[in-house]
């Protein structure tokens, strides 16, 4: 991975210092709330309804052993012995104190890490696959123009004031599991006639409040040409995009509201003018960077799961490899997700002992690598397939081994209002019911894959627009309503859920998803016609009849 | 019936503006304002917001049940408790993190 050069460290190391003097000043009532908020909101720290909630920065996802026994350790010290992954691939801390957090982000600095752009109208951490530089269908590794990207736009002066947050997907591979489509910007690899990799762009998706899918706006972008194509593309949102109206500030509204045409013939005009100059990437620059992310040393293999096998000898086992593996390019190999969605936990939290023991497992079993996806689960990218039961065997003793990767107990959920300032409704208890009753290993082997996604407001953290299932938390007179969604999708099919009726009482929720599940179970077609598929079979007619049926 | 909450500088917990004109944690404590006393609840904010210590100064309606103080909100009531599930408690304020005005 990446390694900070001199550069690197004294920015990190000198922002530190900035933000400890800040502080200070703050403290002693130098400096005014109003004048505070801009800066403790560019190093991460927002204030939440109970405490501080820092925001550090996982950049695209990726990380070492080291870095997370870094997060562990100020989840004792400052915290309160658990950190909260998020959508974005970071992590989040909910109950520091303010003094604490200059030297929370001094020891992160110690690691390589920060908190630098993970809040403000600024281009945020560029999101990419968990699997990235593993995935056996991949056509590039993304992360060295990842890295590249990160580079670009730290602390980018004509970009840290933006009309809204700004936020970057990249994908190497045809399957999108990046969720590109849904970003500002979405980059996905592509091969050209001349057989050059290059890149696929997307504009103006997202969800929130007005979801949108993003378009194409360009076929091909070289590697060389990337830099000066995507600064063209932030300068025209710099320039045109709404600063009057907060709520229609993001780029998906410029797009949607000047048209896709226009915009593209503005970014191509800028982009004539930025072409060939100092931001076109030398190839040796590439090289330099794609040296950090070089492939670990693997050992020849023909290692293979043997499923029905492993089904007779132990079924635990055979689920959570069923479920929790991925294909790795290399043979003898395979992704595994570390489910962080048990039955009656938090999705998305792990505990400082949960994270010491997959900072452990990640030097043993992969290599020293791990990555957070933005589904909420920690991911060891490459582990040998002969290793996968020692590694199964460790998580299981520390209630790691959930075998629900994709499966419905499998779900993102903001924080809700138990935690956040903004939200409406509450998440994590609705999270919790419904594990509890479709979480059996029978019950999801019934359903199949299904997402189902929860946010607690309309601003969409819990990706609700794009879960095969949504709910979706409004509160009203006081009372907390759940909206579902169905028929989202955040992959290379990418579609926004629609809403299938009036909000219903919390209580209500898991019998309303299970008459959808119950729906679905009996009109597929055969075992294998996925809960997505079939609604996009038959539309959403018969569930909104089974929703409303109640 | 309203209440004056708001958080607390360095340890960013909720707190509320008591009878006796320190910020407590403990939401029962918390001074009443009712219509008529609209030009006292405007005073103690400007006092608030003067001390520099208070975040987020926030005005909440209340019912007063059985002698407690229940918000209007469901916000202000998780705020009030702490997260539901699990339980956490309250962000506890330290010594050096008391105001009072």
């Amino acid at each position: 991975m990446y390694r900070y050069d001199e550069f690197d460290l004294g920015f990190v190391s000198g922002r530190v210092g900035q933000f400890r003097d800040q502080v200070n000043r703050r403290i002693a009532g130098e400096l005014t709330e109003e004048q505070f908020r801009p800066l403790r909101l560019m190093n991460g720290l927002y204030l939440q309804l109970h405490a501080y909630m820092l925001r550090v920065c996982v950049p695209y996802g990726t990380m070492n052993a080291v870095q997370l026994r870094k997060l562990a350790h100020i989840a004792r010290k400052y915290d309160r012995g658990y950190g909260h992954f998020t959508t974005r691939q970071n992590i989040q801390f909910n109950w520091p104190r303010l003094q604490d957090v200059p030297d929370i982000l001094e020891e992160l600095s110690d690691v390589e890490m920060h908190a630098i752009q993970t809040s403000g109208n600024c281009i945020r951490n560029v999101t990419t696959d968990q699997f990235a530089g593993a995935a056996a269908d991949e056509i590039i590794d993304p992360r060295p123009v990842a890295e590249i990207i990160r580079q670009w736009s730290s602390l980018h002066p004509e970009f840290t004031f933006l009309p809204r947050k700004f936020k970057i997907a990249i994908t190497g591979a045809p399957q999108d599991r990046a969720a590109i489509r849904f970003h500002d910007i979405g980059l996905m690899a592509q091969e050209n006639a001349a057989g050059e990799v290059g890149w696929m762009v997307y504009v103006g998706g997202g969800m929130g409040r007005t979801p949108m899918i993003g378009k194409r706006i360009r076929d091909f972008v070289p590697h060389e040409d990337l830099l000066a194509y995507l600064e063209s593309v932030l300068r025209v949102y710099n320039r045109y995009g709404r600063r009057d109206n907060k709520y229609k500030a993001r780029i998906k509204i410029l797009v949607h509201e000047e048209g896709l045409a226009t915009l593209r013939e503005q970014v191509n005009s800028e982009f004539e003018e930025v072409k060939g100059g100092v931001l076109t990437l030398p190839e040796e620059e590439l090289a330099r960077i794609r040296a950090y992310f070089a492939p670990p040393q693997f050992a020849l293999s023909d290692d293979r799961f043997d499923l029905a096998a492993l089904k007779r000898e132990d079924a635990g086992f055979a689920r959570f490899v069923e479920h929790n593996s991925h294909p790795h390019r290399h043979e003898g190999y395979t992704s595994l997700t570390i489910s962080l969605k048990p039955v009656g936990g938090v999705p998305g939290d792990a505990t400082a002992e949960q994270m010491e023991v997959v900072a452990d497992l990640a030097e043993r079993f992969s290599f020293n690598e791990l990555r957070v996806s933005h589904e909420q689960n920690l991911v060891l990218p490459h582990v040998a397939i002969r290793d996968v039961r020692a590694v199964y065997d460790v998580l299981n003793a520390h209630g790691l081994a959930e075998a629900n990767v994709g499966q419905i107990s499998d779900m993102i959920t903001c924080p809700g209002l138990d935690y956040c300032a903004l939200a409406n409704a509450r998440s994590i208890p609705i999270a919790q019911e419904l594990a509890k009753r479709f979480g059996t290993a029978e019950r999801q082997a019934e359903i199949g894959p299904l997402k189902l996604n929860i946010s607690g407001c309309i601003n969409a953290c819990g990706h609700h627009h794009v879960g095969h299932i949504g709910v979706l938390g409004v509160e009203k007179k006081g009372t907390e309503l759940y909206q579902l969604t169905l028929g989202g999708d955040a992959s290379e099919n990418a579609s926004i859920g629609e809403i299938l009726g009036p909000g219903i009482v919390a209580e209500a929720v898991p019998d309303a998803v299970e008459r959808l599940v119950q729906t679905y179970l009996g009109l597929r077609k055969a075992k294998d016609e996925s809960f997505i598929s079939a609604v996009k079979r038959v539309g959403p007619e018969p569930f909104r009849e089974a929703y409303l049926a109640a | 019936m309203q209440i004056l909450t708001a958080n607390e500088l360095l340890s960013g917990a909720s707190v509320y503006f008591g009878r006796d004109r320190r910020w407590h944690q403990d939401i029962h404590r918390a001074r009443i304002f009712a219509e008529a006393d609209a030009q006292e609840l405007d005073a103690v904010i400007a006092a608030a917001g003067a001390t520099t210590r208070l975040v987020s100064i926030a005005v909440e309606k209340v019912q007063v049940k059985a002698g407690r103080v229940v918000a209007h909100r469901l916000r202000e009531r998780i705020r009030a408790e702490g997260p539901t599930s699990p339980r956490h408690v309250l962000q506890p304020l330290r010594e050096g993190d008391h105001v009072s005005l």
